[in-house]
């Protein structure tokens, strides 16, 4: 029976996409008179079954090898783009982290959005977003990634866009949709250079052709770095970082898919491409690089934030740049756990913070303050995901750190440095900002905050229990890295950041160090909180500069192009008018030109007869 | 050589009766210029006749028929220019210039 679900396993997305249409009628403007909760429940359903069918698939799966589904798409003339689905335990087990947390952000939505009419169009976005992370999941088929990737960063455009009255989603909105988009761009363009290059687009027969393609060095690096643009932009990698800080104006419930999953997408794309990534030390040395940068930066970043959401969304940015550096360095095993055990620590953490946001209003970190003796769950919930997220033994990413930071500690020993630095900065940043929700004094806006309702805290908690028991089940998948051969001086430096991290920023945020904190050089603390100023470092460049060939283009096309047709119109327009004084009413004129007429003509065709005697009077 | 002559007379007085039709003033003038063309034209006939086809003289018969005929249309040509004369006032060619652009 297991082997039948496994079979069907294609299902999954499936029944996610249905839901999401299901979801559709609830529209205000479709079915008017009975409000639009069921949207939400049959979402819930239709993701439940989701998450069922994978959770069962996945024990016919367990140590079994990976099978493939084909489904023919498209044949024309030398090119045959069929649908390659891989049913692995990876896959599979993808499936279930999606469906699960996508179940578990539903359940938080029908407390959270209580108050919000739009759940047909929250929902059915909601369901598109899963369908497309099922399909990514088990699309084994580098075109198809590709695709799936564009219909995300559509659905990310509406969802972040949800409540479009509001002027900031708008140009959130925007920004997450181009940015992206761009990305996405030169991800085609890899994918088409590679097509050429390697003639398949799977990735299986990408790994088996990069093990022994000879191409061009300077070729590859090109469509490798074109191909690492694309999870660029998808994992908020610097310098296409913005969008994700400008997409937590969105609902808190889609920014627990975000944080979580959507992201992880392009990390995904990466960690299936890493073979071909292999081929081209220049654009693997590049990963490393933007990672670097990305984790360092972000993590920086999120201490200076003040508004409550955006000090998650950096760290995210920084976690994927850690991924970066795992997939530039070929440890594909460790990237994967780290986008596992980062999904469900970020998701906590914000399902965490929004269970503060609903009630307290403001977002503003520097506002709230002392709601531990009275928020204790989502407090517990706060610190269980900031540890499941920070190297902190047993909790899952201390095991995705250390095995990364022990496969760099031979090769590469100052990227271990870096993991450590990115982990007490989030350590710090974490605890600073739990520290300054959850303790201290109670402020004006969180003088009144009681717990929210279990639509919400339920959730929270299972997803509590998850993170708590991540380590034991990814034990008994025997996932964990073999403690014996670990090299215990990286877990000794991973667990020493971690617990200064958070020591140094619990007692400056707990301790009666005067708040609001200022750094000695207020320059830095600005550029950090300004985000590297990144919004004008794009206005000026980029965006200045398309502006501007799109004026000088509108120019041309308006002076220019339009002009010589203009012109022609209206050189005939002239001829008529002043051509028309030919007929100028007199008789003889008329007679005139008729005798010229004919005098030409004759003159021409007697020409032969006199034409050279004539010339011969003249010279 | 002779019938070059008559017909280099013709030419001349074709010319002349052309320079009277285009820059003539008076409507009569360019009716009696138009008189010149038909001249030379049978001026050009009757030459052709004599010099060419002599037995038959077909151009003579020609001569006749374009004398008639301009008879005819002088006259048409004459109450034209009085019926505009009349509602005129005047046979000023430049005055004629109603039916322009």
């Amino acid at each position: 029976m297991f082997e039948s679900l496994l079979e069907t396993v294609w299902l999954v997305p499936c029944y996610a996409l249905l839901g999401g249409i299901l979801a559709l009628p609830w529209s205000p403007g479709i079915i008017r008179r009975t409000g639009s909760r069921p949207a939400g429940y049959v979402n819930l359903v239709m993701t439940f079954f989701s998450l069922l069918h994978s959770v069962l698939a996945f024990t016919a799966t367990w140590n079994h090898p990976a099978k493939e589904v084909l489904i023919p798409w498209l044949s024309t003339v030398g090119l045959n783009l069929t649908i390659n689905l891989e049913l692995s335990s990876i896959s599979v087990g993808a499936l279930i982290i999606i469906t699960g947390l996508n179940f578990l952000a539903q359940v938080y939505a029908v407390g959270y959005m209580e108050r919000d009419w739009g759940w047909g169009r929250f929902y059915s976005l909601l369901g598109l977003f899963e369908a497309g992370l099922c399909a990514l999941a088990l699309c084994n088929n580098l075109f198809f990634s590709y695709v799936i990737l564009e219909i995300l960063t559509l659905g990310t455009y509406l969802l972040v866009g949800l409540w479009f009255s509001q002027p900031l989603v708008v140009t959130g909105a925007r920004d997450a949709f181009l940015t992206k988009r761009v990305g996405d761009l030169f991800l085609l363009m890899g994918v088409l250079g590679l097509w050429t290059l390697a003639g398949t687009w799977d990735y299986q027969d990408l790994a088996i052709w990069a093990q022994t393609a000879k191409v061009d060095q300077t070729i590859i690096t090109l469509v490798c770095l074109a191909l690492i643009a694309g999870p660029m932009g998808k994992c908020a990698q610097f310098p296409l970082h913005l969008w994700l800080d400008e997409a937590m104006e969105g609902p808190v419930p889609s920014t627990i898919l975000r944080n979580s999953v959507v992201v992880a997408s392009g990390a995904w794309v990466l960690i299936k491409l890493q073979p071909v990534f292999s081929l081209s030390p220049v654009a693997s040395s590049a990963m490393v690089g933007i990672g670097t940068v990305t984790a360092i930066g972000g993590s920086l970043i999120a201490i200076a934030q003040i508004d409550i959401k955006r000090c998650l969304s950096y760290s995210v940015s920084a976690y994927m740049g850690l991924v970066f550096i795992a997939v530039g360095t070929q440890q594909d095993e460790a990237a994967l756990l780290l986008v596992l055990t980062h999904a469900l620590s970020a998701a906590l953490l914000v399902m965490s913070t929004g269970n503060i946001i609903l009630n307290n209003i403001t977002q503003d970190v520097t506002q709230l303050g002392g709601l531990w003796s009275r928020r204790p769950i989502s407090g517990l919930a706060f610190i269980v995901g900031t540890l499941g997220l920070i190297a902190f033994p047993p909790l899952g990413s201390f095991w995705a750190l250390v095995k990364l930071a022990d496969g760099l500690w031979e090769t590469q020993p100052w990227l271990v440095g870096i993991i450590i630095a990115v982990n007490g900065l989030t350590a710090f940043s974490l605890t600073r900002e739990f520290s300054l929700i959850f303790g201290g004094k109670a402020k004006q806006m969180s003088e009144r905050s009681p717990e929210v309702i279990w639509l919400m805290v339920l959730p929270m908690m299972v997803l509590f229990g998850f993170v708590l028991h991540l380590p034991l089940v990814l034990q008994s998948l025997s996932l964990l890295p073999d403690w014996a051969i670990l090299n215990k001086d990286v877990v000794l430096l991973l667990i020493w950041s971690s617990i200064f991290g958070c020591s140094i920023s619990g007692v400056i945020y707990l301790g009666n160090i005067a708040k609001p904190i200022r750094l000695p050089w207020k320059g830095l603390q600005d550029l950090l909180a300004y985000d590297f100023y990144t919004p004008k470092l794009y206005k000026v460049t980029i965006i200045f500069g398309v502006a501007q060939l799109s004026k000088f283009a509108d120019m041309v096309d308006r002076f220019v192009v339009d002009g010589i047709v203009n012109f022609v119109g209206l050189f005939s327009l002239l001829g008529g008018e002043s051509l028309k004084y030919s007929t100028n009413g007199q008789t003889q004129f008329y007679a005139f030109t008729i005798l010229l007429g004919v005098g030409i003509l004759g003159a021409w065709m007697t020409w032969p007869f006199w034409g050279i005697q004539f010339i011969d009077l003249i010279f | 050589m002779q019938l070059q002559y008559f017909l280099l007379l013709a030419a001349a007085l074709f010319c002349i009766g052309i320079y009277g039709l285009i820059t003539s003033r008076n409507a009569v003038r360019v009716l009696m210029s138009i008189e010149l063309l038909l001249n030379a034209v049978n001026l050009n006939l009757m030459a052709f006749s004599n010099f060419i086809d002599s037995t038959l003289i077909k151009g003579q018969v020609f001569t006749v028929f374009v004398i008639t005929v301009a008879a005819a249309e002088a006259a048409v040509g004459l109450a034209i220019v009085l019926a505009i004369y009349r509602n005129r006032d005047t046979v000023d060619m430049e005055q004629f210039n109603l039916l322009k652009w």
